[in-house]
């Protein structure tokens, strides 16, 4: 290629400005477009999460966009489930056949037999949530369970609202728990880099040693699962040791005396056994959070995917921000609440559509309140008489989804019998997969709303073909519960036949007899102008206000509680939480055991020695996504699990060899990554793994069993988070070993 | 005139390989081609005192670049602002200039006949644009920048921080630094 070449391709390019829709950073792209099509994407270089940034993934965006791979038009099963034949269909055949059966499912077993699961922002949430409530059910969920969302009730239980955004620029402290930015979240990483060199101290606690882990000041690689034990005793250091903020607590506090005698037995000494770390170390790390203020805790997934374990350590992790005056202040964690100057996600879904018998029907909601209508009723009660608005109720008011593949499976509590799934693969991404699967084969209807044929979709009865990133206009607000916003517009229509999911809902909506009066908006531009025409900017549309604007920063407010107060029943942050008190629970956090260990059951460690983490994500994949794509696969070809050194020895496995990984629900196969990196008696395997090469029929689906890490997770009742009912990834126990031609026959 | 370089920061790269993406993808490279493969030394040591070093490669845009003195054709230039890089009419793919490498950073392409390698994405810069690695590290691991130019950022670092280069003793003169811990 000769000097200065290539530069014409751009030439009349008009460029739009979209969003990364690859992971929750939602990073900004500029894409260009010529003649309608999508010529080129980069990194905007003005938009403030990413700085014209972008990961592996984000530069896939443009392959992503016309991938030979993505499913383009609607598809109806014919022959045998799983069988992979599918004719095409029009987009009125799909959805008038789907109305019907909608309608019937409706008549024969009430509105709560439909179920509905969504993606990873991948979805218009706010639309699905809003056709569930003009449905009558109340059985829509996420993955919300295992990302945030009990982080979320819990802090806002005890605080209020939780306080979600670290002022990390005068910061001096961050505590990375369980969250790992350096593989999942590069823009946020960018930022602890940068505050570090400036002095910003950084602890990271993780059983394993990670990018971020690489970089901090302090890596306390406990045993996975025990973090409400270091939580404790973290409380106890700083209550016991004096190094809490007295004003904070007089002012801002109630419990404070309670809490202290209640930590009081929870010794650094007492958790080193259970966490597996030194007790100095322990101290030191606490001293290093609770003098270096102001300072944060950052959020990660790991406290949300421990199951039984992970409530507690959420509520006692909770109390350290405020026992330290870590909440609002310039530095710490803000707690901005939600927004005030336009409409929320909350405010779009017609929650008050959904009749009360409806809501006491959602499945989970008898077992686990704080995530369904129970906890989140209460909750949302205090909030909107404080805030004068409720958290979005998609995530946080969700049927639990084991429960509902329970209800597929067996009709109890009652029959589920249409399931609608979109953007999400969760044969792949929720807990126990051999209960997922049997779901999956044994549900009545299912309609998969999807950008490729995963495995779950290749059980579907309808595929519909779904708009990406570039095709649709999307708002970032942090699930609806920030007080800002970062928008984003379609660089070009849907190509195809591919829809946005607005469309879809609506027009499922309108056929179904709902009436146009509940979707008074033609498409996501008008519904997301309707939502920030409030701004007073001076625009005329939302393309505009993407054009001229790009995203709304309300002024900075600290201490916002002060003309605010904290939406808690007290009007005070609640070190002993009459909310969760109300809701059953001990108001404050209570020792809990990993979810299996040698003490609550020695015979099971005696077969399964060693203590399994999984779900935390590896670059360059996302959840099960992104298998399928040549130009990010060959960077990870095959999936790998951690083992230690020493442990890989003993038990003769060397590097790269394929070994089993097997807890009492079933085994799976990786491959060996042998290295000091991770505690001897520590086994981590990498999530999401399918093999998109095999095509995903049956009986293989795409290997959708073999090296998936969900085979070997817990989602029983009495492993989950008594909150919130959280399943459990981490702190399970399991045994390692070597595959060989022998113990393969019997198969997976 | 200008003398590009670049600095690779290793106390920032976390090894995420974005820029070894950014750069397949925007220069639209074959498949078993890389021109930005990042190595990551370790993790080492015994747990939990463990360490690793993320490590960027690339071609070094030598000074006194071994390629281009390889090179029978003159497909193999050196411009005067220090890029090095292969006019593919002249490149007869006789692959002397990827025995001469001492970095590996010559790729023969099999289907083409010819030797690719990194330009420095030296139409981006015509343009006074970053090569697109630089412009996708989330981590400002990547530091391009003209060392004729007293006031760049690569021009301090160089003269400012401890820097090592890759190889040094072979007296290439590459023009890659690298700030380890």
């Amino acid at each position: 290629m000769g000097e200065g070449s290539k530069v014409s391709l751009l030439e009349g390019a008009e460029i739009k400005k979209s969003a990364c829709y690859f992971c929750h950073n939602n990073c900004g792209l500029n894409a260009y477009v010529k003649n309608g099509k999508v010529v080129k994407v980069e990194g905007d270089d003005n938009y403030p999460i990413n700085n014209g940034g972008l990961c592996s993934r984000g530069n896939m965006n443009f392959k992503f966009h016309d991938h030979p791979d993505r499913i383009n038009y609607p598809l109806k099963r014919v022959g045998k489930r799983g069988d992979g034949n599918y004719e095409r269909i029009t987009w009125d055949q799909a959805l008038d056949e789907i109305a019907g059966k909608l309608t019937r499912i409706k008549s024969e077993f009430g509105a709560e037999a439909l179920a509905t699961a969504g993606g990873t922002l991948r979805t218009d949430d706010w639309a699905r949530r809003r056709f569930m409530n003009l449905y009558g059910s109340p059985n829509g969920f996420h993955n919300a369970h295992l990302c945030w969302i009990p982080t979320f009730m819990i802090e806002t239980a005890i605080y209020g609202w939780c306080p979600f955004e670290p002022d990390l620029a005068n910061s001096r402290c961050a505590v990375m728990w369980g969250h790992n930015p350096g593989a999942s979240a590069m823009p946020e990483m960018r930022h602890f880099s940068d505050f570090q060199k400036k002095g910003m101290k950084l602890i990271v606690v993780d059983p394993r040693y990670t990018e971020t882990a690489s970089k901090a000041d302090i890596w306390l690689p406990l045993r996975p699962g025990s973090d409400i034990a270091l939580a404790l005793a973290w409380l106890n250091v700083i209550i016991w040791e004096g190094l809490y903020n007295q004003e904070f607590l007089d002012n801002c506090c109630t419990g404070f005396d309670e809490l202290a005698q209640h930590v009081a037995e929870y010794t650094p000494e007492w958790a080193a056994s259970k966490t597996w770390l030194d007790p100095e170390q322990i101290r030191e790390s606490a001293r290093m959070y609770a003098t270096n203020t102001p300072g944060n805790i950052v959020w990660g997934v790991a406290l949300d995917q421990s199951g039984k374990s992970g409530g507690v350590a959420t509520h006692a992790r909770a109390l350290l921000r405020a026992v330290t005056g870590n909440i609002d202040a310039p530095g710490s964690d803000l707690m901005g609440g939600p927004a005030q100057d336009f409409i929320t996600d909350e405010e779009m879904e017609a929650n008050d559509l959904l009749p009360e018998e409806q809501k006491l029907k959602q499945l989970g909601a008898d077992k686990f309140p704080l995530l369904t209508w129970p906890g989140y009723g209460k909750i949302a009660a205090i909030t909107k008489q404080v805030w004068g608005k409720a958290p979005t109720a998609e995530w946080m008011c969700e049927a639990h989804p084991p429960t509902v593949w329970e209800a597929i499976t067996t009709g109890k509590p009652y029959p589920v019998k249409g399931l609608i799934s979109l953007a999400t693969n969760p044969l792949n991404s929720y807990g126990d997969s051999k209960k997922v699967l049997a779901a999956l084969r044994a549900v009545d209807f299912h309609v998969s709303v999807e950008y490729w044929m995963t495995p779950s979709a290749g059980l579907a009865d309808y595929i519909l073909p779904a708009a990406s990133a570039l095709e649709r206009p999307i708002i970032t607000s942090t699930y609806g519960c920030a007080d800002f916003l970062l928008a984003s517009q379609r660089a070009v229509q849907p190509m195809y036949e591919r829809h946005d999911d607005f469309t879809f809902w609506r027009e499922l909506s309108l056929r179904m007899g709902h009436g146009k009066e509940n979707w008074p908006w033609k498409n996501l531009e008008e519904a997301n102008f309707y939502r920030i025409q409030s701004l007073g900017y001076e625009v005329n549309s939302y393309d505009e206000f993407v054009e001229k604007q790009r995203f709304h920063f309300p002024e900075r407010e600290y201490y916002k509680y002060g003309s605010v107060g904290f939406a808690t029943p007290s009007g005070k942050i609640e070190l002993a939480s009459s909310t969760l008190a109300d809701l059953g629970f001990s108001a404050m956090p209570t020792y809990q055991t990993p979810v299996e260990n040698e003490d609550d059951d020695p015979e099971l460690a005696k077969e399964f020695p060693l203590v399994l983490t999984t779900g935390g994500g590896v670059m360059p994949f996302h959840h099960s996504e992104f298998f399928n794509i040549k130009e990010l696969r060959f960077l990870r070809p095959e999936p790998h699990m951690l083992i230690n050194n020493e442990t890989a020895a003993e038990l003769g496995i060397e590097k790269e060899d394929w070994v089993w990984i097997e807890t009492k629900r079933g085994r799976i196969k990786q491959k060996a990554d042998v290295s000091p990196a991770i505690h001897p008696r520590v086994i981590f395997t990498e999530r999401g793994w399918w093999y998109p090469e095999r095509g995903a029929k049956d009986p293989d689906l795409g290997g959708v069993l073999e090296s998936n890490c969900n085979v070997l997770t817990s989602t029983e009742d009495k492993d989950c988070d008594q909150y919130g009912g959280s399943w459990a990834n981490r702190g399970l126990l399991c045994k390692v070993y070597k595959v060989t031609e022998a113990n393969t026959k019997g198969g997976l | 005139m200008a003398r590009y370089a670049m600095v690779m920061d290793t106390r920032r790269c976390i090894g995420c390989q974005s820029c070894t993406v950014a750069c397949k993808i925007n220069n639209e490279l074959p498949l078993d081609i890389i021109y930005n493969p990042v190595f990551t030394d370790g993790p080492k040591g015994s747990f939990p005192h463990v360490q690793r070093t993320d490590i960027p490669m690339m071609c070094m845009h030598c000074e006194d670049p071994p390629c281009v003195h390889a090179c029978p054709t003159g497909a193999s230039i050196q411009r005067e602002d220090g890029i090095v890089w292969v006019d593919d009419s002249k490149c007869v793919g006789c692959k002397a200039c990827v025995m001469a490498c001492p970095y590996g950073a010559r790729h023969p392409n099999e289907v083409t006949g010819t030797v690719m390698k990194c330009d420095f994405c030296k139409d981006r810069v015509a343009e006074g644009e970053r090569p697109w690695c630089v412009k996708t590290c989330h981590q400002g691991a990547r530091i391009f920048g003209d060392l004729d130019d007293v006031n760049s950022e690569v021009f301090k670092l160089v003269n400012g921080e401890r820097t090592v280069r890759l190889l040094d003793e072979l007296g290439t003169g590459p023009c890659v630094y690298y700030i380890m811990d």
